[in-house]
């Protein structure tokens, strides 16, 4: 259902017709990046690393080379070693080991062969000599006194230059005094929090097929959020100008941020500029799990002051991220993500740290989940010690315009408030507990980004129009494209075709992250609109003999007096107007592009009934609700799909998902049969409410929906849990043998 | 002048100072001020930030006109999943 208070009278924004893309992939048509296939092409494989951290004595290629089938073997030596200071320089040290591998599965050479089984056992014949190091596999150990180096080459951010060290970066947020708010709190409530490392889980594991041709041209075929961030990181791995580099974007198998960042271009297109021929590589589940990114794992401290109105007064937190072996900002992004309440006292310690595992990467609303995690399990804590109803709590002190968030920037108009009123007025929250269940809630936000987009619309002799972006098609971008096409320009959605454009056929534009496809590739979409619009103005003009200023563009066609405007006469469709493009100036076509600034920031409330089986530990969601601020839904239904998808990995979050390292830092359960996300027969339908509540800074209102679903479910199901069993459960996830564990603890 | 907004990471640049005024007609002018008065503070913000200016967030604002009565918050770079 949509809450909405004052709709506006849109057309073709807000309705749900069926996505363009639909047809093929429901006939299996649509083509994946491992469904892509040319001819001559080699397969590649990868040896990685069996250790977590080790210094590479030496490579032993012959005895490979020599392998039937194989074309040619690439190592850390192939490619070029970057400043430091460039951006790609971790990147590139995480595609492929320049004489450290620092953790298990880290990429150390790749073969180019005939076949896929040519290429993995050439892989397996690679011969490396290895000097062990210490491996730090914990927060704890990478932050004690005296722990071995991690990677010598990360250096400490946000503080003077110093030597190397484990931790990324050490920041504060703060503002009022926080212990003497603590001191004069009626009551306070203080709780330790872990959380493991998951991975985000799509379904589709990284492949791409690159060729490189002998003018040096690349032209790579992949699966990724970003063809032009794959473009851009890909050269810089290389050494090479970026525009050697065209990316034509594959349908994306989800992606949920770990698709932001590139593992295997690069070194496909060295094996194929190497042999002269295409080179294909697809990750097998196994790879994706041990040598592609995981959210971080976190440790954290937090403590919450109120009155005994209920009133938070203060909060003091420390927070540790673990991000494996590069650098990160983990730790920032985590305390920056605090902002759902006024808290007029703040102080937030935070510290981002390296450990041996894989380099993380992002997954929706990357760190504010821990912390929402440790946060809305406090607040529900000091709501139980007041005796006050957790919306009630959280209403009385949720931020409204103008109030500071961690990072001390006042909120712009959210929705928070709207999102609670929405749940509490919901049916769910009005519905009594099933028996023997309970029921949870907890609260989530995401800031949303910008950046930069494209957008290119043509108009077709036959009055359709075609809408090129370079936004990769994750959520059902393209209909919403087309939806905002559709309401500009005044013609039917299905006359427009969404186009999802290469690197070379469409402006720049970045990465598919931060929730900001429809935002900001919808604004160029509308500005490029726009555009053809005034242009459509000029030629109806000059076909009806009056001044363009005397021209209106209304439901798809020009009018002004005489023409639709007044008396006599029929208005000019656009159909009408691209019949005669060539007589009146040529083609009509328009391209916007844009830095956007104005992202609007997005607040989700969810509820949940939940019943645990004290003999197992199993939790079983009977009910769930969640409730989110969209701006405006552009297409509601897939809307409501990003909301009950960051549902779903966030109660497998919550509940099973974690990273089983053993005491050599190799991971256990790489699989999925041993690393569990939920599936359809796990859940029950996850109920939705969007929440309208316009963005300014958008000509629909539209704040991006993607990641801010995925915060509130761990802390709305510990809620639950608690509610129903006494326990509090700050170690997630919360399997059935930690949950049975603390609940035999309780018993005694 | 513009009103500045700083992190926590960089008021030991500033001795403490949360806030400050500066002049300058665009962000890029407000971080070179920033960095005359405060040797090594606009290196960092331009190591890496968004801006909050007048309410909205913009990545890479260097260009960005700003008047006396703009307020600024610099950022740490916000990205996504």
């Amino acid at each position: 259902m949509t809450a909405t208070e004052h709709p506006p009278a849109y057309k073709y924004v807000g309705t749900r017709p069926i996505r363009h893309d639909g047809y093929d992939k429901v006939i299996g048509k649509a083509r994946f990046a491992a469904d892509l296939n040319l001819p001559g092409q080699l397969h590649g494989a990868i040896h990685r690393s069996p250790h977590a951290h080790a210094k590479i004595l030496s490579i032993d290629t012959s005895a490979a080379e020599a392998m039937p089938g194989v074309k040619v073997v690439v190592t850390g030596d192939d490619f070029p070693a970057l400043d430091p200071k460039n951006p790609n320089f971790d990147l590139a040290a995480n595609i492929i080991a320049r004489g450290v591998a620092y953790y298990h599965g880290h990429a150390i050479a790749a073969v180019a062969a005939n076949t896929k089984p040519e290429a993995q056992a050439a892989a397996a014949a690679i011969k490396v000599e290895y000097e062990l190091l210490p491996a730090v596999l914990s927060i704890d150990e990478s932050m004690a006194d005296g722990a071995p180096l991690v990677n010598e080459t990360n250096h400490t951010k946000f503080v003077p230059p110093g030597e190397p060290s484990n931790l990324s970066t050490i920041t504060n947020l703060d503002r009022g005094d926080v212990d003497d708010a603590l001191a004069a709190a009626d009551v306070v409530i203080e709780r330790e929090f872990d959380c493991a490392h998951v991975h985000q889980g799509y379904i589709e594991p990284h492949a791409c097929v690159v060729d490189t041709g002998p003018d040096g041209k690349t032209s790579v075929w992949c699966s990724s959020q970003g063809h032009f961030r794959v473009r851009s990181m890909t050269a810089d791995v290389l050494g090479w100008d970026k525009s050697r580099v065209k990316v034509t974007p594959a349908e994306i198998g989800g992606g949920f941020g770990g698709k932001t960042t590139v593992y295997l271009e690069p070194l496909a297109a060295r094996l194929s500029e190497k042999a002269g021929k295409p080179v294909k590589m697809v990750m097998s589940r196994e790879e994706v799990l041990r040598a592609t990114g995981p959210a971080p794992e976190a440790k954290m401290k937090i403590k919450i002051g109120a009155t005994n109105d209920g009133e938070l007064t203060a909060i003091d937190g420390w927070m540790a991220y673990g991000v494996g072996a590069f650098g990160d900002m983990a730790g920032l992004i985590g305390a920056m993500s605090v902002a759902s309440y006024k808290f007029p006292n703040l102080r937030m310690e935070t510290y981002t740290a390296l450990t041996n595992t894989p380099k993380s990467a992002a997954y929706r609303a990357p760190s504010a989940p821990h912390a929402a995690f440790a946060i809305e399990s406090v607040v529900d804590e000091v709501a139980l010690e007041l005796g006050m109803d957790p919306i009630e709590l959280r209403l009385k002190n949720a931020a409204v315009e103008g109030d500071l968030t961690a990072m001390g920037m006042p909120h712009p108009r959210v929705g928070l408030v709207e999102c609670l009123e929405a749940l509490k007025a919901s049916d769910h929250y009005n519905s009594e507990v099933p028996e023997g269940a309970a029921r949870g809630v907890a609260v989530g936000f995401w800031f949303n980004i910008g950046e930069e987009s494209s957008a290119t619309v043509n108009l077709n002799e036959d009055g359709t129009a075609t809408v090129l972006t370079g936004s990769p098609d994750i959520g059902g971008s393209r209909a919403s494209m087309a939806l905002m096409a559709a309401e500009r320009l005044g013609i039917d959605v299905y006359s427009i075709t969404p186009v999802v454009a290469d690197t070379e056929a469409v402006g720049f534009t970045d990465v598919t992250e931060g929730s900001r496809a429809t935002f900001a590739t919808g604004k160029a979409v509308v500005q490029a609109c726009d555009m053809i619009i005034d242009e459509l103005k000029k030629r109806a003009a000059s076909i009806m003999s009056v001044d363009v200023d005397q021209v209106a563009w209304v439901d798809g066609a020009a009018v002004s007096a005489g023409h639709g405007g007044g008396e006599g006469g029929e208005p000019l469709t656009l159909a009408a107007i691209t019949a005669q493009a060539k007589r009146t100036g040529g083609p009509l076509t328009a391209t916007a592009s844009l830095n956007a600034a104005g992202a609007g920031p997005s607040f989700a409330v969810h509820c949940a009934d939940i019943s645990v089986d004290e003999e197992t530990g199993v939790v079983s969601v009977l009910r769930y609700t969640a409730v989110q601020d969209a701006g405006t839904a552009i297409h509601p239904s897939y809307v409501e799909g990003q909301f009950q998808g960051g549902s779903v990995q966030g109660i497998g979050w919550a509940l099973n998902e974690e990273y089983i390292y053993n005491a050599d830092g190799v991971m256990d359960n790489a699989s999925f049969l041993d690393y569990r996300i939920p599936v359809a027969s796990d859940l029950p339908l996850i109920e939705t409410i969007i929440v309208e509540v316009p963005n300014p800074a958008h000509p629909y209102g539209v704040r991006g929906v993607g990641e801010t679903g995925i915060v509130p479910p761990m802390a709305t199901i510990a809620n639950a849990i608690n509610a129903a069993t006494g326990v509090r459960m700050t170690s997630l996830p919360m399997s059935p043998p930690k949950l049975l564990s603390a609940l035999n603890k309780r018993s005694k | 002048m513009p009103t500045v907004h700083l992190m926590t990471h960089h008021r030991p640049f500033t001795g403490g100072e949360a806030i400050v005024e500066v002049d300058g007609a665009t962000v890029g002018a407000v971080i070179d001020a920033l960095e005359e008065r405060y040797p090594g503070l606009g290196e960092m913000i331009r190591a890496g930030s968004s801006a909050g200016i007048d309410g909205e967030v913009h990545a890479e604002p260097e260009y960005v006109p700003v008047s006396p009565d703009t307020v600024i918050y610099f950022l740490a770079p916000l990205a996504g999943g």
